[in-house]
């Protein structure tokens, strides 16, 4: 089976929220990461697990990588 | 009541700002839309996937639209809350810490409606967030499954969950009005999670708690739950919300004197 008939075989109509949700709650980390410059951590490490662990990387983000002060 | 209704513009504004007011929802969001497609295509994901020897066959049970909604609750039982915990454990501890709360508590506040504008953002915004993520599933539920669950038994589903949902709340902002930030997490996980366990050890003789709530409304979605049960259970809950709410303003005026200047 061919890369593109692989592709047109996934059911978009059902899954397209799922990424949506994804971008969004990427771009709305990526935008607080960017204000605010104060985190438990290296900002450059909470970069990489914002765009690369699914999910639970932004919200990882929000609950414990912002620094509340 | 002026106090409160300024008190609420400001939990609204840093709700906003701080982006819970997006990321909640759409972690709730999220899982709502992934469990019913997890069920759906579950067996191509196991080929796809799983590393099975040749010629394993499996079983898989016929899911309906209630069989959906429980497992989506479960989900929602441990994540859900952890997130809703960790999402509210700093709203007023974190004030204490941060300096906000010294430049509030120098003024003659009224600490009801400082507490209560706090509960009442806190508790819209979780309450919002797990109707719209049952109302995601919902969605793909009716495109996806046979039998579903008629409209009516689902909103009293919600409704018997939105009550549970306020008591997991309540007890993070008292605990959060008690105790420093990540002692608040604690606490709060902590009584949340035993609480279940004790539910799920003895459960069936100790039919009057708030930790029975989502079983007795996930019982709508199938027939009806035990009418005394639930209203005790409910009546429990409530109970011990008002009592949460009523110390949690106690304990935030007694902590007050421990903000960080």
């Amino acid at each position: 089976m061919s890369f593109t008939e692989q592709l047109s075989e996934i059911p978009w109509g059902l899954v397209w929220p799922l990424i949506a949700i994804q971008l969004i709650l990427m771009t709305a980390a990526l935008i607080d990461l960017n204000r605010k410059r104060s985190t438990n951590g290296p900002a450059i490490l909470w970069v990489f697990i914002i765009i690369f662990i699914n999910t639970i990387g932004p919200v990882l983000y929000f609950t414990v990588g912002r620094r509340h002060s | 009541m002026r106090q409160f209704s300024l008190f609420l513009g400001k939990e609204w504004r840093e709700q906003a700002r701080s982006f819970k007011l997006v990321w909640v929802p759409l972690v709730f969001i999220f899982f709502g839309a992934l469990e019913p497609l997890t069920y759906h295509f579950l067996p191509q994901i196991l080929e796809s996937v799983g590393n099975l020897p040749e010629g394993a066959a499996f079983t898989l049970p016929e899911m309906s639209g209630a069989d959906v909604y429980a497992s989506l609750t479960g989900q929602y039982q441990t994540v859900g809350l952890l997130v809703l915990v960790l999402a509210f454990m700093g709203s007023l501890s974190g004030e204490r810490k941060s300096g906000t709360g010294t430049l509030l508590y120098v003024r003659p506040i009224s600490y009801a409606a400082y507490y209560l504008s706090k509960w009442t953002a806190a508790v819209g915004l979780a309450v919002l967030s797990v109707w719209l993520g049952y109302g995601m599933a919902a969605t793909y539920i009716v495109q996806l499954y046979d039998p579903v669950p008629g409209f009516p038994d689902v909103v009293l589903f919600l409704l018997v969950m939105s009550v549970w949902i306020a008591f997991a709340v309540t007890l993070t902002m008292t605990a959060s009005a008690a105790l420093p930030t990540g002692g608040a997490a604690g606490a709060a996980l902590g009584i949340l999670f035993i609480g279940l366990m004790i539910d799920g050890i003895v459960g069936a003789y100790w039919t009057w708690s708030p930790w029975k709530l989502q079983a007795y409304g996930l019982a709508f979605l199938t027939g009806s739950p035990d009418s005394g049960d639930l209203a005790g259970s409910l009546g429990v809950t409530a109970g011990l919300t008002i009592l949460l709410v009523l110390s949690g303003i106690l304990l935030a005026r007694k902590n007050a004197s421990k903000a960080k200047v």
